[in-house]
């Protein structure tokens, strides 16, 4: 065997082993594909949406302080059909602060006033509670920090508000720093079909 | 009044206190916080007041009767609300659609292609600098570095190790098809298509040459970096990391964010790279070390000239990676950037279409001797 048809032959071998493993290894990963790359809260993990957490000091900021983007891609989300409306918001106001005079709570929960509260419907102008209120989440303000998304949920709460993951800001970043910080492993890469507004499982103790 | 005082102040007291529901409908839980303080338990009292007043009266008038029946269990819908009320549109935004994954595939296909046409046929520098540029923004800047082949490794490696570690597709054709096209051509896609070899690609000023052994031993780390990499990518899950994504050098300048010390990290290869060619494409990057394993077998290599050797050496000059050897293109570490097509005086002669200037012997000259001064002018 002369060298050069030595060395054609180690090239073809090498070019069917790469080959065969590339077409092998793509095999085995293509039974596991996903259609979908994105990043999704599963709301039955999230402490903050899921029930069990108490108080706005316990409230988990990782959302709000580990994505790598300036402000958050996970915001908080009002889902206005679920939402009940009611004149003192517990996600709105502090409840814990002194009444006001108009009988409201004097101080706002989001630390940025990312929520936009107005009476909507037939308004009654002598009695606020007899009013539909209606909460919109200015979402160029809100930074998913969970404090509004901790309160409304039952008992306060009918759980209308959840952190999600806004995808148009969302980076799809392979490693999401978010999800290695997650203390529940909420953040997830979702599979064929993401269902962030999925029931939760588990009721309020 | 007397037993509605008494249910009152039941009310609050279940209600602040022992914070039960109350009723078995369970309608006033919701609203146990707001009446931590007396104004409220005022308000409150005169508000069931209200309501129970209302009931009795309702009976007798009809113009009295008035929904006090919030907070209520179950969201009130547009039709209870009136005025025509209409429901704002809740602000999912649905994900990345298939359609926008299969033109980052697209994309990356073409780039490869464009890359290969480059360095095999097209033999055009100009083509790869159009490539790398357009790579760099839509791969770098705009798609913000992710998903590329680089980190798309990690995924591989922990899909095959666990079963239940998803993988979504678009990283599956990322991983495989710079492969695929390395076998074919060799490493087109380092040439034009990565992101991170292209911002590196356009630092390079004032290249030097490094000795070929420190080329050598310093591309070994290329390994270490892979094993650890796919080490920690299958471990099981709480242990799993992903450090080629956790310690990404340029993701940090793509994206004008992430860990300080990371894109210091980045800046500074990038000023390195002014002069060391390319530092974290020959001496850092693990895909760069499947790839260069890969390309030794690749189908058609790159050829410095476009028909025959003539040992001139300009192109070792002109390499700004080290990977000519010899005056030969060394398979692997051949970044397929077409910069010794420019200094190569063949190509100039074939490819440029000056063949007037004919290549071969040179036509000699009848140089005319200079002429005599002449010498005896004032003998």
């Amino acid at each position: 065997m002369s060298d050069s048809t030595r060395r054609e032959f180690f090239e073809r071998a090498g070019q069917a082993v790469c080959l065969t493993t590339l077409v092998g290894a793509a095999g085995l990963v293509v039974r596991r594909s996903w259609a979908l790359d994105a990043w999704a809260i599963d709301p039955n993990r999230c402490v903050n949406i899921r029930l069990g957490v108490n108080g706005p000091q316990s409230v988990c900021q990782k959302c709000a302080e580990t994505c790598v983007l300036s402000l958050s891609a996970v915001r908080a989300v009002n889902d206005h059909s679920q939402c009940g409306r009611c004149c003192i918001c517990p996600a709105y106001f502090d409840v814990q602060s002194t009444v006001g005079p108009d009988g409201l709570p004097s101080k706002k929960l989001c630390p940025r006033d990312a929520i936009v509260r107005q009476p909507i419907g037939e308004v009654d102008p002598y009695d606020p509670l007899n009013n539909y209120y209606e909460y919109l989440i200015d979402e160029e303000k809100c930074n998913g920090c969970g404090r509004c998304v901790m309160e409304c949920k039952d008992p306060a709460g009918l759980g209308s508000i959840r952190l999600e993951v806004r995808y148009d800001l969302c980076l799809r970043c392979n490693r999401c720093s978010i999800a290695e910080e997650c203390p529940e492993t909420a953040l997830q890469r979702c599979g064929a079909d993401p269902q962030p507004r999925s029931p939760l499982v588990s009721a309020h103790a | 009044m007397r037993p509605q005082a008494e249910h009152c102040w039941k009310l609050s007291r279940s209600l602040a206190i022992a914070r039960r529901p109350i009723g078995a409908s369970g309608r006033w839980r919701r609203r146990e916080r707001v009446f931590s303080s007396p104004a409220s338990l005022v308000l409150f009292c005169t508000f069931i007041l209200g309501a129970v007043l209302g009931s009795t009266l309702a009976s007798t008038s009809a113009a009295q009767e008035v929904n006090y029946s919030r907070p209520v269990a179950a969201a009130p819908q547009p039709e209870s609300i009136g005025a025509d009320y209409q429901l704002p549109a809740v602000q999912h935004v649905p994900p990345r659609g298939q359609g926008q994954y299969a033109l980052d595939v697209v994309l990356l296909v073409a780039a490869m292609a464009a890359v290969a046409y480059a360095c095999h046929r097209g033999r055009r520098r100009m083509l790869v600098t159009a490539t790398t540029l357009l790579a760099l923004g839509y791969f770098g800047f705009w798609r913000q570095g992710c998903v590329c082949p680089i980190g798309a490794t990690q995924n591989v490696a922990a899909s095959l190790a666990d079963p239940t570690v998803g993988i979504p597709w678009v990283v599956i054709a990322f991983f495989f098809l710079p492969l695929g096209a390395t076998l074919l051509f060799g490493r087109v896609f380092c040439g034009g298509a990565c992101a991170l070899g292209a911002i590196q690609d356009v630092v390079v000023l004032r290249p030097v040459q490094l000795p070929l052994w420190v080329d050598r031993w310093l591309g070994k780390f290329r390994y270490v970096y892979l094993a650890a990499a796919v080490w920690f990518a299958v471990q099981p899950a709480p242990a799993r990391d992903f450090i080629i994504c956790r310690f990404d050098p340029f993701i940090g300048v793509f994206r004008l964010s992430g860990t300080p010390w990371v894109i210091g990290v980045g800046v500074g290869l990038l000023a390195l790279g002014t002069f060391i060619g390319r530092p974290y494409c020959r001496f850092l990057c693990p895909y760069g070390g499947l790839l260069a394993v890969v390309s030794r077998f690749a189908w058609r290599a790159v050829s410095i000239t476009p028909d025959r050797e003539i040992d001139c050496r300009l192109c070792s000059t002109a390499c700004p990676f080290g990977a000519i050897e010899n005056c030969r293109a060394s398979r692997t570490a051949c970044l397929a950037c077409a910069r010794c097509f420019a200094s190569c005086p063949r190509q100039h002669a074939v490819w440029n279409g000056e063949t007037a200037c004919n290549i071969g012997p040179a036509p000699l000259v009848e140089l005319s001797p200079p002429p005599r001064e002449p010498e005896e002018v004032l003998v």
